[in-house]
This record gives structure tokens, C-alpha cells and sequence, in this order.
């Protein structure tokens, strides 16, 4: 058949590393403050899920006295998909590692690679599941008692990173990747892209799987989740205030760029975190065309409810 | 390649003035063509030509419902496995839709027509394309909606189209509702990451259930159900409520000519793809109690008797 939804079809997970010796700072920041569910760790490792995922996790964390984003994890549809997608990526001359079934815990045989000037990823079609925690049968959609009052997000939404060369980390993903813009950012004068939001998903809320900000090559800006609407972002950030999370000063804001309202915070180790909801319906399809903005329009786009007092650190990576 | 995105429905209207009113006063949708016959409309926050079309008729229902595939030899593909598993097509030249290129479309088990075609004309978002304007602030008195989320459609055997839209059409089954017997009596499909593109329950053939339509936040559902009373269009039986299928917020109403119309919120993702991940599933008390409305926890049999 080969009508078929074929590719990437999902942003499995992101991992990074964090100072933290025995992660028991990072435990209780991503359990306790913002409401993910622990699925699997040892020692150095965490593994971690939102409550509406049924997969085995979507966050992973290591601890390394070099803290770094590891890699960003994607799922194509089978087998065949790994293969065709090799040999796009080598053609356009950048190095693969092939991997065994479960180099990382719960993910099968897999690709890994270096988008050029951008992050590592890696692909496979296989990942341990766990089930919903809800349960699959007339299950109750509904925040599990043990992270209620905390944002308990529902989903992974998406990871943004740095790029030294945008055009040509954007045209890797485009071109090789077959991921498709949902809006750019371009300069003024030369017309020369700095940003970009990218998707394969045909998603409701966020319209991205991964963005591209101006910065060094690979490095995390910021990871974001999932929440139904603007109002329970209201309320989560008191909860995060409240646990002493650094808000930052934006405070909930309306993001022009991508139509998303969104509240940005601080891990206890200063990696940028996100919740929002909104956005636009997305639709991987060539004929998508993208909501272009030129840099003089960034801030508004960005933070429309601050314009004027949008942090320019924000513009910076977090990790 | 695959089909991609539920791009719009076409209803059948039996005052198309009063039908006009309703999708653009009462629901927030833009006009984007007029014919003798048709009013075309589109959401401001998507980008396609429409995702509405009313047709002056002597009835309400469903004329047909129109999918996009990413790549054009999808079409005669969708043609060819169509017409091999005994289903009727026929083609449809570029323009005879306003707005959309060729296609072809086919009628399924259920009785609904179903057309098939790559290109759409791109209009642009409301606010525009480029450094887009901030907020849609010349709306006749509702919130800009987002999108065409999804539809409910009745037919005998709900069974027998969801099996052909899976093994041969590649759309995702999220979630069925199952009969004592296991005889499945509702079932709720998708081509993207939502959790329904278009759902399948017991009832006549060929009828419709609702058209539902993505707003942005909960305080817009209520707000928007503030209004439906005040201008006292008919709403279902608990007013605004929230599904326990899909944890959505919810409220259902109808148009003038009695097709149901709702408005949710709510950010269910699925992941994406068939068979992926187990089926969640719903028994009849489930499904007629907290599944279908979850804070009263009781669904009267007239909420799926109701269709046109």
C-alpha cells in the first residue's frame, strides 16, 4: 500500500543531561513541581511521562557534570521508513550510527545523527509501551490524583533549539526530513531566515515538533508541553510560583508566533520549560504555507503581551 | 503519500439566507465564496479555501465531506482500491468545487460520500500571512474559531466503513464503543494526531450526527454558550458539558435547518498512526453515561436518535 502516513510520524521524546549527582533535585522538580509521572531509572537515568501518553516515556534526563541536550527522539512509521530515511540522510552527506534495540532504554533499532548545525536525533519505529495511565477501557480522562496541583502537562508538545546556520538546519529538516514551516521569522532587509517552527504531526496545540532559534549549533532553548487551554496556564503557574519556580518575566503571554498562549519557567538547573496551548491546526501537506515574520515584528511576535519588556535573554539557549 | 487533513464538509440547508447568518454570526466563520446555490466558508485560523459549504436544498444532512491526500497520484490510487473492494467513485474536475483541484470521490459502506483531491486554494489565515495582523478584532460578535475539528456520522454498521478507511485508507482508529456482544457501535477515525477526524455511530445511513468546531479556550466555550441561549439558538439538553470520550468541553447546537453543530475545546493527541497503539474502548453504559457526558454522567437515547 502505498497510501500511507509514512515517515516521521510522532516526536518521541527529548533527552538531556543536568548537573545533578544522584537526581534527586531533578526528580523532585519534574514529579513534584510541574506533574510528570516517573516510568523507569536507574542510578544516572530518569525516565518520565506525561499523564495522557501512553508510550514509556517522553522526557529523559541523565546526569552528567557536563549537562547538555543529548537528542531529540522521533518515531517513523516501520522498518522501511529507518532504511529510506538512511539513505536520504547519508546522501546528503551526514554521518549515521546505526544502533541495537535498546541502546536507550525502551526504544528499538534506531538511527542516529547530527542535523547540520542543530541537535542529534534519532529515529526508530519500535517504543515500549505502557499503556495509558488511565487504562484503556472507558478510561477517565482526567489529571491522576497524585500530580493534580501541579500543571501535570498532557503532552510532550515540542523542542526548540539553537542553530548557527538556521537556513541549513531548516533545509536538512525540510528537505531530508520531509518536515514542512508553520511560520518563520526573516530578516528585514535580506529576507535571511533566523527562525523557524517545524511539524510532521497534524496536531491541535502548538503547530511544532521542533523550532529553530538563532544561537550555537545543537543547544536545548527551550522544551515544551502540552495544556488544554489558557486558563489552566493561569492557574499552573501559580502552582509553580507557588513551589518557588522562576517564572519567566513575561509572565502567561500571547506568542504571536505560532498563535500559542504560553508561560515559559526555569528548571532548578535554568533549562527554559513551556506549557501552551492554542496554536494552529497543522497540515503535512507540500502545499502548507507558512506565516512569515520579519525580525522588526520578533518581539511582538514573541510576547505580544510585553513587547516592550521582552527579556532579550529569552532569545538565548538554556542549555 | 496519505491523506492528511479533513478539509471541509458540505451540508445540505433548507433556507440558505438563514444558514448563511447562522455560520457566520453564530458560529464565527468568514465568508470566502457565494454562488446562486452555495455560501462557502472558512475558520480564520485556517488557511484553505473553506471548510464549510451550504447548498440550498429541500433537506438538512450531510452532501458530502471533502479529505486532502499529499500527493496527487494519491487520487487515482484512492479511485483504484475503491473501486477493487466494490465501492462507487467518480471524478471530480478542478473547480467544480470552488477552490479545490480534481478529485475523486467515493462512497463508502456508510453511505457518505467521501471526495479525495491534493490541491485546496490557500486563502490565509484571517489575520494574515505575513507579520500577520495580532488579533481578528471585526468578528460579528464570536471569537475567531480555529478549525474543522471533526464530524459524527450514523450508518447501520459502523463496523464495516471504519475496517475500510483502516486497512485501506491508512486512517488511524483511536477509541469504539462496543455492544455487550462486541459488535462495535461507534467508532472514532483519524488521518492526523487529533483524536477524531470523522467517527462513526449506529443510525440511518448516510445521516449526520454534528460538525464540530476546534475554539481555543474553555472561557471561549462558555462564553460562546452565553450567547447561543441568549439568542436563543436551540442547544442540546445539558447545554455546555464536557465528553468524558476525549475530555473535551463541550456544547452542541443546531443551524436553522436542523444540522448539529458544537463547539469544543480540548488538546486529546493521539499518536498518529494505525495500530500503533491499543484501542481505547468504551462499553454502553460507559458510552451512555460518563463516556458521553461526563459531569452528568447520563446521555438521553434522543442525543444519538437526533440526526439529519
Amino acid at each position: 500500500m502505498s497510501l500511507k502516513h509514512s515517515g516521521i510520524n510522532r516526536l518521541a521524546y527529548v533527552r538531556y543531561s543536568l548537573d545533578d549527582p544522584k537526581l534527586e533535585k531533578t526528580r523532585i522538580f519534574y514529579k513534584e513541581k510541574l506533574g510528570l509521572m516517573e516510568t523507569s531509572s536507574t542510578q544516572s537515568s530518569l525516565q518520565l511521562r506525561c499523564w495522557h501518553e501512553p508510550y514509556a516515556f517522553t522526557t529523559m534526563i541523565e546526569s552528567s557534570s557536563s549537562p547538555r541536550l543529548t537528542e531529540i527522539g522521533f518515531q517513523v512509521r516501520d522498518s522501511k521508513d529507518l532504511v529510506d530515511l538512511k539513505l536520504k540522510i547519508e546522501s546528503a552527506g551526514v554521518l549515521i550510527r546505526s544502533e541495537e534495540d535498546g541502546v536507550v532504554n525502551g526504544v528499538g533499532e534506531s538511527i542516529v545523527f547530527t542535523v547540520p548545525h542543530g541537535p542529534q536525533l534519532r529515529l526508530f519505529y519500535a517504543m515500549k509501551q505502557l499503556g495509558y495511565p488511565t487504562g484503556h477501557v472507558s478510561p477517565d480522562w482526567v489529571t491522576p490524583k497524585s500530580i493534580r496541583g501541579t500543571p501535570a502537562p498532557m503532552f510532550l508538545n515540542h523542542v526548540a533549539v539553537t542553530s548557527d546556520n538556521p537556513q541549513a538546519t531548516v533545509d536538512f529538516l525540510t528537505n531530508i526530513l520531509d518536515f514542512f514551516i508553520s511560520e518563520k521569522i526573516i530578516t528585514d532587509d535580506s529576507g535571511k531566515l533566523t527562525s523557524a517552527l517545524l511539524f510532521r504531526m497534524s496536531k491541535n496545540v502548538g503547530g511544532q515538533e521542533i523550532s529553530i532559534f538563532p544561537g550555537p549549533a545543537g543547544k536545548l532553548h527551550h522544551v515544551a508541553y502540552t495544556k488544554d487551554d489558557a486558563s489552566d496556564i493561569l492557574l499552573d503557574g501559580q502552582y509553580l510560583r507557588n513551589d518557588g519556580v522562576n517564572i519567566e518575566i513575561m509572565g502567561p503571554t500571547r506568542q504571536l508566533y505560532g498563535n500559542t498562549f504560553s508561560l515559559h519557567f526555569r528548571d532548578d538547573f535554568g533549562v527554559r520549560l513551556e506549557l501552551c496551548s492554542g496554536g494552529r491546526m497543522t497540515d503535512p501537506h507540500p502545499e502548507f504555507k507558512p506565516v512569515t515574520w520579519t525580525e522588526s515584528q520578533a518581539t511582538r511576535a514573541l510576547s505580544f503581551y510585553d513587547d516592550e519588556n521582552m527579556e532579550t535573554n529569552f532569545l538565548s539557549h538554556s542549555l | 503519500m496519505a491523506v492528511t487533513r479533513l478539509n471541509y464538509v458540505s451540508l445540505y440547508v433548507t433556507d440558505l439566507d438563514l444558514a448563511k447568518k447562522h455560520y457566520e454570526e453564530v458560529v464565527g466563520l468568514r465568508v470566502t465564496d457565494v454562488t446562486k446555490n452555495q455560501v462557502y466558508f472558512q475558520s480564520s485560523d485556517s488557511q484553505n479555501h473553506h471548510c464549510v459549504i451550504i447548498n440550498a436544498s429541500d433537506r438538512a444532512g450531510i452532501e458530502h465531506i471533502g479529505f486532502k491526500v499529499s500527493d496527487p497520484s494519491d487520487i487515482k490510487e484512492i479511485k483504484l482500491v475503491s473501486e477493487n473492494y466494490g465501492l462507487e467513485t467518480s471524478d471530480v474536475s478542478a473547480g467544480e468545487i470552488l477552490g479545490i483541484g480534481e478529485g475523486v470521490k467515493i462512497k463508502l459502506p456508510s453511505g457518505h460520500y467521501l471526495n479525495f483531491f491534493y490541491h485546496a486554494d490557500v486563502i490565509g489565515y484571517a489575520n494574515g500571512m505575513f507579520n500577520p495582523k495580532s488579533i481578528a478584532d471585526e468578528v460579528m460578535g464570536v471569537n475567531p474559531l480555529s478549525h474543522l475539528d471533526h464530524l459524527l456520522v450514523t450508518c447501520e454498521d459502523p463496523a464495516k466503513t471504519i475496517k475500510f478507511l483502516q486497512e485501506v485508507l491508512d486512517f488511524n482508529v483511536t477509541e469504539t464503543a462496543s455492544a455487550p456482544d462486541g459488535s462495535i457501535i461507534a467508532g472514532f477515525t483519524t488521518v492526523g494526531n487529533t483524536m477524531h477526524n470523522i467517527a462513526f455511530a449506529g443510525g440511518p445511513n448516510g445521516g449526520l450526527h454534528h460538525i464540530a468546531f476546534y475554539v481555543y479556550d474553555r472561557a471561549d466555550v462558555i462564553r460562546r454558550t452565553d450567547l447561543l441561549k441568549s439568542r436563543n439558538v436551540p442547544t442540546m439538553e445539558f447545554g455546555l458539558t464536557r465528553h468524558g470520550i476525549a475530555g473535551v468541553t463541550t456544547v452542541y447546537f443546531f443551524d436553522p435547518s436542523g444540522n448539529r453543530n458544537e463547539f469544543q475545546c480540548g488538546a486529546y493527541e493521539t499518536p498518529g498512526v494505525p495500530n500503533r497503539v491499543e484501542l481505547v474502548t468504551w462499553d454502553v453504559d460507559s458510552l451512555m453515561g460518563k463516556g458521553g457526558f461526563y459531569y452528568e454522567a447520563a446521555v438521553e437515547p434522543k442525543f444519538f436518535q437526533t440526526v439529519s
